[in-house]
Formats: structure tokens, sequence, C-alpha cells
């Protein structure tokens, strides 16, 4: 553990950093959802405000470059799929049935590139909302890949965020959606990850924050949508996975993680509640979770990787820090719907829509 | 002394494909030497769309290197139905490798594809007996109750599937009674997926699952997962708090009360407990206000309390609820 009086800025850019120059072969489960652990380390430098002194001008266009290579289209419509770990060497023979878009590689695909700042001219945007009409099932829910595969609340936050940065929600049947959402709904105020699910911090803040980005439709606005007693019921679970060592815990009677300091505290920020948190001892908590060699783990005395580390430094980005003047923690503002920092929101907002090209 | 497949005659006929990489990807992975090769010939069979027995050892050769590779999945899938074999030996097989890598979301998703074709009910009470065994080692593995739940809803017309759900919830409440996926399984089973058989009179079932959950917060009266159920189970059937009033306020008293009279509807905090607990006081605190009028200044009351001295790491939480019930009032 390092200082836990300040927040080791340079160790978790570092941390993030190596992580991109390359990844151990003990790392190969994260091949096949390769983008989103990218957009942990982006994330991380985009919130510490280091990728300019990270990394060259020329790294940075060859990534960009990369990124669009994984934009690939099929019959299903277009998207962005993980990485090149079934692309043949000379890229040929590879069916269409298994190169495919896959949602949450699309979704962070679109903010790691803002990070980067692409002006987004290789977009194609009727094909991502073609594969966002292929991805979505009979019951509302979409899969992650238009072939198939597990269908929940994580993939229906990312089929939103992506109509929400395209600005455009013709590829999404929005109220057959919104049930769904409503059947991950459990008696402890929490959502499940699919229905009849146990609540979950990682999939109520999928449920919260889709719910926030949704548009209004005939039968549903947003202003009713997270109102009433089911929205106390939600807070109420929110606050209550809060634990005695100042982390969240995902679900009731669990320990405290800091990826659920997110998915906890970001829920309530999108619900107008942020300030119910106890910032004084989740950023202990979290100072305490910050390994010694750079990087943030899950709880205290454990191995640091991306995803928490981004997600901690998420948390304290979109509730300030309560750490007295100690520079260090301040950071800058990050949008809770999208979870991107306002200037690379700002910078979707600009350059991903149809209208803005 | 090499167990690659580019030395292994039986592969000699498949020409194996390289994957391509830019020349400056980033987080490349430093693949192993056997998972390069494995991924090499997997790359190939994909090309010629070939189906057989040994894309199968291919598919698992893969599949326990990496349990993600969901391109590994969907070829197997495809290869399973293809060559008609036995679905109930493929979810046999699965047994290891779900035991193995419980935390990863493909492995669940094969077993649901292939129970979904098997079709049988015979073969969805075999899963439920060895996710048993699963959650013997880890009781609160999100994946093995989704699928669990999903098993139950797929055929939910089975009332011999859904009969021993009850019993096994209590079992392992008896051995860990915070165990929270247990009590949100007994929810799920008893209110949210319908009404099963032996429950059609509700009112009968809703004062056995109060009296089950009451039993259980007599027995640890710190534990949330408790009281959630029996807030749950009030709201779901529209009770109002009010009618287990008399239950819970022994338990915001400092200590337990002096008495040797037995109400088995509001059994006592056991005589070691730590009180006033918590949850109490906020479930008081919830009848007051639901009750209105007077009670209001009762019900701030108690969350003053718990915002300045019994539950001060959720003050701001508290003084939100006084602001709310005021403005209400
Ligand atoms: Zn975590």
């Amino acid at each position: 553990m390092g200082d836990p009086r300040t927040l080791a800025r340079g160790g978790h850019a570092s941390h993030s950093s190596r992580c991109l120059i390359g990844l151990p072969s003990s790392q190969v489960e994260v091949d096949p959802s390769r983008i989103a652990v990218i957009f942990y380390c982006l994330g991380t430098m985009d919130i510490l405000s280091t990728l300019q002194l990270q990394s060259g001008e020329q790294d940075r266009e060859s990534w960009k470059e990369w990124f669009w290579e994984q934009q690939i289209s099929s019959p299903y419509g277009t998207g962005f799929r993980p990485s090149t770990y079934m692309t043949p060497e000379d890229h040929h023979g590879e069916p269409s049935e298994y190169n495919t878009g896959h949602l949450v590689m699309t979704y962070t695909a679109l903010l790691c590139l803002s990070i980067l700042r692409d002006d987004f001219s290789n977009l194609d945007r009727r094909g991502i909302l073609h594969l966002l009409r292929s991805c979505q099932q009979p019951d509302g829910s979409f899969t992650a890949l238009p072939t198939g595969g597990e269908s929940d609340l994580r993939m229906t936050y990312c089929a939103f965020v992506i109509s929400s940065l395209l600005d455009d929600w013709s590829g999404i049947d929005l109220d057959h959606a919104l049930a769904y959402i409503d059947k991950c709904y459990s008696y402890e105020g929490g959502y499940g990850q699919s229905p009849f699910g146990e609540a979950l911090g990682g999939t109520t803040y999928c449920a919260v924050a889709s719910l926030g980005l949704a548009p209004d439709t005939p039968t549903s606005s947003r202003a009713t949508r997270l109102a009433g007693v089911n929205r106390a019921r939600t807070i109420r679970w929110l606050v209550q996975n809060q634990t005695e060592s100042g982390g969240f815990s995902g679900r009731t009677n669990k320990l405290a993680d800091a990826c659920y300091c997110f998915w906890c505290g970001a829920a309530l920020a999108i619900l107008g509640e942020g300030d119910l948190v106890n910032e004084r001892t989740l950023t202990e908590f979290l100072a305490n979770c910050q390994f010694k060699f750079g990087g943030i783990a899950k709880a205290p005395g454990e191995r640091p990787d991306p995803y928490h580390t981004y997600l901690s430094l998420a948390i304290l980005a979109i509730l300030p820090a309560d750490h007295g003047n100690d520079e260090t923690w301040k950071l800058p503002r990050l949008n809770p719907l999208w979870n991107a920092t306002e200037d690379t929101a700002q910078w979707a907002r600009a350059h991903i829509p149809a209208k803005a090209s | 002394m090499s167990d690659l497949l580019a030395d292994d005659s039986e592969w000699a006929d498949v020409v194996p494909i390289r994957q391509y990489e830019n020349v400056n990807p980033i987080a490349p992975i430093f693949y192993s030497e056997e998972y390069k090769d494995a991924t090499d010939y997997f790359r190939g069979v994909v090309k010629t769309g070939e189906m057989s027995p040994r894309v199968l050892k291919l598919t698992e050769r893969v599949i326990r290197m990496n349990p993600a590779h969901y391109t590994a999945w969907q070829h197997r899938y495809k290869t399973v139905m293809a060559l008609q074999v036995s679905l109930e030996d493929e979810l046999e097989l699965m047994d290891e490798i779900a035991t193995m890598f419980l935390k990863t979301y493909q492995v669940w998703h094969h077993r649901r594809l292939i129970l979904t074709a098997l079709n049988s009910v015979d073969a969805a009470a075999r899963e439920l007996v060895f996710l048993k065994t699963v959650l013997e080692n880890d009781s609160k593995n999100y994946h093995t109750w989704s699928y669990r739940q999903w098993i139950l809803v797929h055929f939910n017309d089975e009332e011999r599937l859904w009969a021993g759900e009850r019993p096994y919830v209590e079992e392992l409440l008896e051995e860990d009674v915070r165990n929270n996926s247990a009590w949100h399984h007994r929810f799920f089973v008893v209110f949210s997926s319908g009404v099963r058989a032996g429950d059609e009179d509700r009112e009968q079932t809703l004062r056995r699952e109060l009296s089950f959950a009451k039993e259980k917060i007599a027995l640890a009266p710190n534990n949330l997962s408790a009281w959630n159920y029996l807030r749950g189970a009030l709201e779901h059937t529209h009770t109002p708090f009010t009618t287990v009033t008399a239950f819970v306020e022994p338990y915001t008293a400092s200590e337990p009360p002096a008495t040797d009279v037995v109400d088995l509807d509001n059994p006592l905090p056991s005589a070691g407990a730590q009180l006033p607990c918590v949850a109490a006081l906020e479930f008081l605190a919830d009848i007051y206000e639901e009750e209105g009028g007077e009670k209001t200044a009762k019900a701030v009351e108690i969350w003053k309390l718990l915002a300045n001295e019994k539950d001060t790491m959720r003050k701001k939480y508290w003084e939100h609820r006084i602001r709310d019930a005021l403005q209400k009032a």
C-alpha cells in the first residue's frame, strides 16, 4: 500500500500505459473484450490528464488506425469487434457469421476514439443503428452479438449509450427495452442482471443510467421513470451498500469492492443523490486500495488491474473527494451517464452524431 | 516432447492460419506457444467450416486455455448440433469446465443453449443437482444462481423441479443466515415467479413467510438480508408495515425485554443480541412515516438518532429522509 493520504497519480498512470504496451499470456481471457480493457487504460490517462505526456502524436495516430480496423460490417450491421483475435493473417476466410460487431466493444470504442480526439469521419452511423436492431431480442433485451450470446442489462446500457452518443434512437424499440429494464427490478430496490436476478450494483448502474439516458416516449417520460417509491427504494438500497470499511459492496451482506464504489456511487449521482455517499470514508477506502507500484485493486492488499483502477478514479471524479487540501485528489468532472470526462463527452457530442459531421 | 497440434499427424491435413496483428497494436497479448498453436488451427477449421469430432476436441482445448473465447464456444455449439452428439454427454463434459471457470459468462450460456435444445425435464433436474454441488463451494456465485433461476422459469410448469427449492433455501440459510443470494432465491420462488403448488392460499403463504423472516431476525437481528425480505414480502402483498409493529419494537430497545412470555408471532431478540438494531430503528421510523400525522415527529426523532449516533456512516441519508418527510407532511 502506498501513502494513503495522497492519490498516487503517477503510479496509476504508468500502470495503465504499461498495460497498453502489452499484456502477459496469463491475461489471455481479456482478448475477447480487449477494447474494454483499453478503455479502462485510456480512461485512466484521460482522468489523470496524462495522455499527451505518456504517448506521442504518432502513437495516438496509429492507435486510432487500430481502432478503425476493428470496425467491421456484416449482414447484421456495423460495429466494433474486441480485437483481431479471430482475424486471419491475410484478412481472408473469416465467415461473417462469427465476424460481427459487439455492443460492449462498440460503446467502449466510441469513447476511446473520443479520448483520442478522432474526427469520426470513418464512422458507419447507419450500420451501427442496424447492428442495434439486429441485437434486440423479442423480450426487449439486447445480446452483445447479433448472432446470439447472453443478453442482460449490461448490453441494454451499451445500446442506450450508443444511441445517445449518435443522438439517434431509431435503432432500438425503446418502450420494449424499457419494459425489460422494469422486469429486472428486485424487491430490494436494486436491479438484477436479468429478470428475476438478485439486486447487483453493476447492473443497477446500467438500469439507472439507461433510464436517465432514454428520451421521453409517448408512454414513458424521464421524470416519471425515476420517481416514486421505486426510486426511494433504489436510493435506500444503494446507500445501504456502503459498508463499515467505507467502500461499497455490490450486494447485500457482501464485502466492499472498489468497482462497486463506482457502480453504486455513480447510480446515486445519476439519481441526483450523490451527496448521500459518505465521501470521506469512501475516499479512505479507495486510498487503501492503491497498490504500492501503481494501480488500484478491488480491495486493500489485492493486486491492481485496469478495471478497478479506472472505476475508482471515475467515482472520485464524480463525487469530489473529501480529502482536505491535498491537491492530488483534484480530478476533472466526469459525466456519470456516459462514463467519460466532461471534455471527452463534449468532444463526442460534437463529432459522433450524424448532424455533427 | 511437444504437445502442439503442429506436430500431431491427426491435424496434418489442416492448414493453420496465424492471427493478423497490426504493426502497432494496443494492449497486445503475449500468447503462449500452446495457445497460438491451438488458435491457429481453430482459425483453420473455421475457414473451411469443418465440423467434426476433432473440432470438438480442438474447441475444448481452446476453451480450457481461454474460457472467454466466445467464437470457440459458438463454433462448438454449432458442431455439437451438426454432429448430433449426445447433449447429455455434452452437459456432463461441461461440469468440470463450469467448476473450473465459475465466473465466465460463456460457460453458463453454453449450458443454457444445450439444455434448451435438449428440452428435457430430467436433464433440468440433473442440472439443479449439479448446481447444488457448485454452490457448496461458492454459495453466492451470481452466474450459478442466475442459471438456476433461468432453468426454473424455463420449465415453469414442472412442479417437480420447483418442489425442492424452498427446502433447499432453508438448508442454505441454516448454514449462513446472511446469504443474500439464498434470501433472494426464496423471494423469487415464493413471490416473483408466480404461485407455486401448495402456495395457492396467498394469505397463508404470507403468514408463513413473515414467520420465517421474523424467526431468522430473532436469531441474528443485525442481518439486513432478512429485514429486506420482510420489507419485500409486505410491500409485494401491499400489506402495511404497521401490521408488524409489535414484532419490530423490542428490537429498537437498548436491552432485550425481561419476559418469559413466548409470543410465537413475535419472536424476541436472542439474549446476546446487539441492540438496538439499526435496521429495526429504520423500520420503526418507516412505520411512523406510513402512519403520518403526529407520528411523523416520532419518525424524525429516530432518524436523528440514526444520523447522530447509531448509523453515522449514513448521516446524510437520514437527514435526507427527515427533509423528505417534512416536505411531504
Ligand atoms: Zn470489483
